[in-house]
């Protein structure tokens, strides 16, 4: 299983779309953010700008990475007849599923330490050193509900529904989530779903332990319950799409 | 021992019947073609013995055991009707991590040289002809080395040179011992590349044997002579004869043994033979006599 990790990974880094999406874009727009609203602070978390974007960023290219890696790869894995390929080797099912989710989990890694290192050495934002590993570990750890999101997308849906609906989905929760513009401006209708969503939830916790604050309870509550909801949504579907009539 | 057996095997799609009471040995070290039109039940023999498609009801034992558990051991190879590949991968590192899953792979250098792809290793999946692709998936069905080697319409998508290649590649591969079941509809490559035919049609077996026997088995021969006034009675007694047909003075004997019948018709019967022609089966009409609907 450890080789098939690695193959899996080495695919996703020669993935054009990957390598844009989750690594170019979330660097790329914190160096243009953080250039023109870096210095500025925000009344909502106290945050200066350079540390909020920093945190905003990296949370899009964690989301889309566990997205990404995910929704799309894996319906047409399911479509192509790789599956089938696979299915017919002596690999059990459980480690194709558990495989998939450990790959992106890893996938999300760059876009979390690249948009890191782009504030550090562009901002010059310094955190203590607890306070980075607490944050990029919460922040890892909060994409699981994503991935698992991915993989239920990529077993439910044909690949070419799956594209525009993870697409949608990422886009979406970013959106929601306040990770491109602050929750503070949305219209009260968008607010109240932006409140349910685990990108929503994701987020805050993070912007507060980069505030070197402890995260709400109902944040973490939040994610939690949509991580176990979107993890047995994904065990369920793979099993679906794998059953054997 | 068998590597194959199915035992009245019957799988069924809601009202269709797409495998009916299917009875199959296949022992140790052979080479068997699958026979049978489209639709006849092919892959979904072939998706059971995989244990992709459990049967409605009777039993599939490979190498003794069930098809899950052979497969979990890695004693079956495959190649599918479909199955890509992933493109961001090369022919190389494809093949490798399949014979990975393996506990027993052959060498790495070994299959590629058995699929003829040494030098396309370095190719990544996406840069990969149709028949290109089909050597690769060859490669994976052997990668693990596998006792019981399934194909399912391998040739399918290949021009005639690459299924001549294809074919002496799955022959070095059969020649160590190892049991191949192929599925067709080609006749010729049953005829020439297994050493027993099973043509099955509705999910049946309707025929079983070397290729050779198949065609002597139908009734596809006949012999046909001008009879005129001379009486017909007693032909059909000849040795092998199956049928008497009278027409315009021209009577056509249908047999299964045209040799015997052929001389019988001069040694044992007095008749006056005109303007005799000799019809040959070949497997081709033993095919379609076989599979056409009842």
């Amino acid at each position: 299983m450890r080789h098939y990790i690695k193959v899996e990974l080495l695919r996703m880094l020669r993935n054009k779309r990957y390598v844009i999406f989750v690594v170019a874009f979330p660097v790329g727009f914190y160096l243009l953010y953080s250039n023109l609203w870096g210095s500025d602070s925000d009344q909502a978390t106290g945050l200066r700008g350079s540390v909020l974007l920093m945190v905003s960023m990296a949370a899009y290219g964690a989301l889309a990475a566990a997205m990404m890696s995910t929704a799309v790869p894996w319906s047409q894995e399911r479509h192509s007849g790789w599956l089938r390929q696979l299915q017919i080797t002596p690999l059990p099912g459980r480690a194709i599923i558990l495989t998939k989710l450990i790959s992106s989990l890893l996938l999300v890694l760059p876009s979390l330490l690249l948009v890191g290192l782009a504030a550090v050495l562009t901002q010059h934002v310094s955190l203590s050193p607890v306070r980075w590993v607490e944050l990029i570990l919460v922040m890892w750890a909060g994409t699981i509900p994503f991935a698992a999101l991915g993989l239920a997308i990529g077993s439910l849906l044909p690949p070419d529904t799956a594209q525009p609906v993870a697409m949608i989905g990422m886009f979406g929760l970013a959106l929601l989530g306040g990770l491109w513009f602050p929750e503070s401006i949305m219209p009260a209708a968008m607010k109240s779903i932006a409140h349910v969503t685990p990108s929503y939830d994701y987020a805050r916790i993070g912007w507060r332990i980069a505030a070197g604050e402890t995260p709400h309870a109902a944040d973490a509550a939040g994610i939690l319950a949509w991580g176990v909801a979107l993890v047995a949504l994904a065990l369920v579907a793979y099993r679906r799409a794998t059953v054997r009539a | 021992m068998n590597a194959i057996a199915f035992t009245d095997v019957t799988k069924r799609y809601g009202d269709v019947l797409a495998v009916d009471g299917l009875d199959l040995e296949v022992p140790a070290g052979a080479t068997v073609a699958l026979l049978g039109p489209n639709g006849a039940g092919k892959s979904t023999s072939i998706n059971m013995l995989l244990g992709l498609l459990r049967p409605s009801s009777g039993e599939i034992r490979v190498f003794g055991e069930p098809p899950e558990t052979a497969v979990a051991n890695g004693e079956i190879g495959a190649m599918l009707q479909e199955g890509a590949l992933i493109p961001e991968l090369t022919v190389a590192e494809t093949v490798d991590f399949v014979r990975r899953l393996y506990p027993r792979p052959l060498p790495l250098e070994e299959i590629l040289r058995l699929a003829d792809l040494t030098e396309l290793a370095r190719r990544r999946a996406d840069r990969l002809s149709g028949g290109q692709t089909q050597r690769v998936r060859f490669a994976l069905a052997i990668a693990g080395g596998p006792r019981l080697l399934l194909l399912d319409e391998p040739t399918a998508a290949m021009d005639v040179e690459s299924r001549r290649t294809f074919w002496d590649n799955m022959r070095a591969y059969a020649a160590r011992g190892r049991t191949i079941l192929f599925a067709t509809h080609y006749l010729e490559e049953a005829d020439e590349n297994a050493d027993r035919v099973v043509v099955i049609a509705r999910g049946r077996v309707v025929a079983d044997g070397t290729a050779a026997e198949i065609k002597a088995g139908v009734a596809g021969q006949a012999v046909s002579f001008l009879l005129g006034e001379q009486p017909v009675a007693g032909l059909d007694a000849l040795p092998g004869t199956t049928g008497v047909e009278l027409q315009g003075g021209r009577v056509t004997l249908r047999t299964i043994d045209l040799d015997a019948t052929v001389a019988a018709l001069y040694r044992k019967t007095t008749l006056d033979i005109r303007d005799l022609q000799l019809h040959g089966a070949d497997l081709e009409d033993a095919f379609l006599a076989l599979t056409k609907e009842a």
